[in-house]
């Protein structure tokens, strides 16, 4: 038998190797043994696997074999527990001994050809640092612009306490997702979270104000819910941006959760809405908010047109409260 | 009659108090001669009307603890007694969840049963069941300013009471007759009558303003003679109260718009021209700031008509009241003026209950006024128990001036749908901007 190389990684739960090591077996050693105890080659601490648990050879094809040493709980492989069963062919080289599940790999495993590395968001966050400060000052901006517009009166005090009040809320978030990042990374990658953080703050104000303004220029028709919908927008990007930085998750299954999370807080909240505008018999809305008239764009319409609409009125309040009554079933109207 | 505690419950708190107490009391001694006198009269005219006057309580469900109370007088044979509609109210609008009883001055008691309703004049006809005392007399020439006058009833359930004061006549404006009478009404004395020296009825104890000092009204004793008269006709209850209400809010309603109708006033502000005062039965107050610290100055007119029924708890109809707010600013640019604009503009509805309305439709838009375009927001909501009767909610906004511009809001109370979006219409077109 000519000497062949194996490589024993242990696994983490998402299959990813927290440790490896390699040997060689030829004509004078055979076998590989794994267990507990130190007389084994591949030593675990493992409360549940046994002092010699288990052995491995390869076979006369190249296919790795397992072998149960006597042990209690036996061999796991493919998810069919083997006690005392003898000689087990492993099929896809995982093994579980105890609860440590184990790759062996051999100079006959199949490599997947290399992944192209298009992680977009890692070139956008190259620089964290220089991006948190960019935006950390284009959400101060909006924020004295904001609070510049309500002035005179307070202005400095107004400013600071707002400040204040964005800063603490800004540290405790990006706080909450180094720690994540060093549990799941080991690295606390402060500056990449704040970096996320302001810039999906400071582009969420601007797309709200610019939105507003937008409304006002073209004398849209009332939408109550666009702020909700662009702020669960902006919670996505900024949750799959933190996710990805932050766990091991795939970029995937990280867009999948950033899409899913803010939709069903979305969906909720708007829900919630609903039913509490069905039932608050005093709501209005939301009003365009009014900006100087020298940016409108669009014209007004008639009297007779407005008026003309605002007939269908009569319907739709009769219809609402149609919806209310039928909405509400602890009221006796009797 | 919940309804009219809450409406009195203010001057009892002040009657209560103990600086005013004493105050009254250096006030008797001064003018003990006169006081002699008056109490005299006072005296009379209770003795001669006390087997007349019953206190009516209001009972939820089974209790023996009394909801609310007031008084009732008799007005016809037969135990037939005149109170105000706002005592027995809850028992009109739900007649299987309350109950009425009447008790005499001497401790009697018995079953009222509402015959008929007034809801314009807030009065209403009960029968008292096993009581029949001889009805009082009503005086239907209104008194005129100055007579002494009484007035009768159980308040804060302490016992059958008297007070005294002067009648000031029918008041001029009011959408509906009231008379003034400057004398005290407290809470539980609601439906009581209001008498003459010689005894006669001139009114029936409605309401009395809760922080001004002896300003109370009565309904004049023609509304209750007008009302008894219908009754007659029919001298059983009323098969559907509640239909006989409706009818009468369909007039009130038709008849607060006919006497709105008619080119409709304004007043110049800031170069627009705005709805004024509509009507007589209007009040209107103008406020501004006379200190230039605030950049942006503020012009504020506030109009009501004070037309509103008593329905039931937590519910009034058939009134209307509009404000405007006019801004303007020589300190602040565009931006910031139309910032501080933008607050004013917000549309709050008016305060209601679902058990009585349902939520508001709205149409939001941009509208070419005379000379001006500007927001308007029109809302309705539909009442759930009276057919076609809707709150209107209306937000005007101008959008002309980069340093100007005036927010105007209309709020109505259950009025017909058609007539009050013409009234809305007629009150959106006549504003206009003249520089």
């Amino acid at each position: 038998m000519s000497a062949e190389t194996l490589l024993i990684e242990g696994l983490d739960g998402r299959g990813r190797a927290q440790w490896c090591q390699r040997f060689t077996l030829g004509e004078d050693r055979r076998t590989l043994t794994i267990g507990r105890s130190i007389h084994a080659d591949v030593t675990l601490d493992d409360p549940y696997a046994a002092a010699l648990h288990a052995s491995l050879e390869i076979g006369p094809d190249g296919e790795i074999l397992a072998n149960d040493l006597g042990s209690m709980n036996g061999l796991i492989v493919r998810g069919k527990r083997y006690r005392n069963a003898g000689v087990v062919t492993l099929a896809d080289n995982i093994l579980q001994v105890g609860r440590t599940r184990l790759r062996i790999r051999t100079r006959h495993e199949l490599l997947e050809p290399e992944r192209p590395d298009d992680l977009r968001p890692v070139s956008l966050l190259r620089h964290p640092a220089w991006l948190a400060g960019f935006a950390a000052l284009a959400g101060s901006a909006q924020l004295i612009y904001a609070k510049w517009l309500a002035a005179p009166r307070d202005l400095a005090e107004g400013i600071v306490t707002s400040l204040g009040v964005a800063i603490l809320t800004i540290c405790a978030w990006v706080a909450v997702w180094a720690l994540l990042s060093r549990v799941m990374q080991g690295e606390w990658r402060w500056p990449r979270h704040a970096a996320i953080c302001l810039g999906v703050v400071a582009s969420l104000v601007a797309v709200v104000g610019l939105v507003d303004l937008g409304w006002f220029v073209f004398a849209l028709p009332p939408w109550n819910s666009r702020s909700a919908w662009i702020g669960a927008i902006a919670l996505g990007c900024a949750l799959y941006l933190h996710l990805t930085h932050a766990s091991s998750l795939t970029a995937g299954r990280a867009a999948q959760i950033a899409c899913v999370v803010p939709l069903l807080l979305a969906l909720g909240s708007q829900w919630l809405q609903e039913r509490y505008r069905v039932r608050d018999v005093n709501h209005i809305g939301a009003r365009m908010r009014i900006y100087p008239p020298s940016l409108r764009l669009r014209g007004s319409e008639t009297v007779e047109d407005y008026f003309k609409s605002a007939a269908t009125l009569r319907t739709l309040a009769d219809k609402r409260l149609i919806d209310a009554l039928a909405n509400d079933p602890a009221y006796d109207d009797k | 009659m919940m309804a009219g505690m809450h409406r009195l419950a203010l001057l009892v708190l002040i009657a209560a108090g103990a600086p005013m107490a004493a105050m009254a009391q250096v006030s008797a001694t001064r003018h003990s001669a006169v006081d002699a006198a008056a109490s005299q009269g006072a005296r009379e005219v209770l003795a001669q009307v006390r087997p007349a006057v019953i206190q009516i309580k209001s009972f939820f469900g089974s209790n023996t603890a009394q909801a609310s109370h007031g008084t009732g007088f008799a007005v016809a044979e037969g135990g037939v007694f005149m109170t105000n509609y706002h005592v027995v109210a809850e028992k009109v609008q739900h007649p299987d969840k309350y109950r009425l009883e009447y008790r005499t001055a001497g401790g009697d008691t018995g079953a009222i049963a509402v015959l008929a309703v007034d809801v314009r004049h807030d009065l209403a006809v009960v029968r008292a069941s096993g009581y029949a005392p001889a009805p009082l007399r009503l005086e239907a020439t209104p008194p005129a300013k100055g007579e002494r006058a009484y007035a009768v009833g159980f308040p804060l359930d302490v016992g059958l009471t008297i007070t005294e004061g002067i009648s000031n006549g029918k008041i001029d404006d009011a959408f509906e007759a009231r008379i003034h009478y400057s004398g005290a009404l407290n809470a539980g004395m609601s439906g009581g009558p209001a008498l003459n020296a010689a005894g006669e009825v001139i009114g029936i104890n409605v309401a009395g303003y809760r922080f001004e000092q002896l300003v109370s009204f009565l309904v004049p004793a023609a509304r209750a003679e007008a009302l008894l008269r219908a009754r007659s006709v029919d001298p059983e209850p009323a098969a559907d109260l509640k239909k006989e209400i409706a009818a009468q809010l369909h007039a009130h309603s038709a008849d607060l718009f006919a006497a709105l109708e008619g080119p409709m006033q304004t007043q110049a502000v800031s170069g627009y021209s705005l709805p004024a005062k509509l009507a007589p039965f209007i009040n209107c107050n103008a406020y501004g700031e006379p200190m230039t610290d605030d950049p942006v100055q503020t012009v504020r007119i506030n109009c009501f008509a004070k037309a509103g029924l008593f329905l039931q708890r937590g519910l009034s109809s058939g009134d209307l009241r509009y404000s405007h707010y006019v801004l303007s600013t020589d300190k602040l640019d565009a931006w910031r003026f139309a910032n501080r604009f933008s607050g004013l503009t917000l549309a709050v509805g008016n305060f209601g209950s679902h058990r009585h309305v349902g939520p508001y439709a709205c149409e939001d838009r941009v509208v070419g006024l005379k000379g001006f375009d500007a927001s308007v927001l029109v809302c309705a909501r539909r009442y759930r128990r009276f057919e076609n009767f809707y709150d209107f909610t209306v937000r005007v906004s101008s959008l002309n001036g980069a340093h100007r511009g005036f927010a105007s809001h209309l709020d109505m109370y259950g009025v017909e749908f058609e007539a009050g979006m013409k009234f809305i219409r007629r009150y959106v077109e006549v504003m206009e901007w003249r520089p």
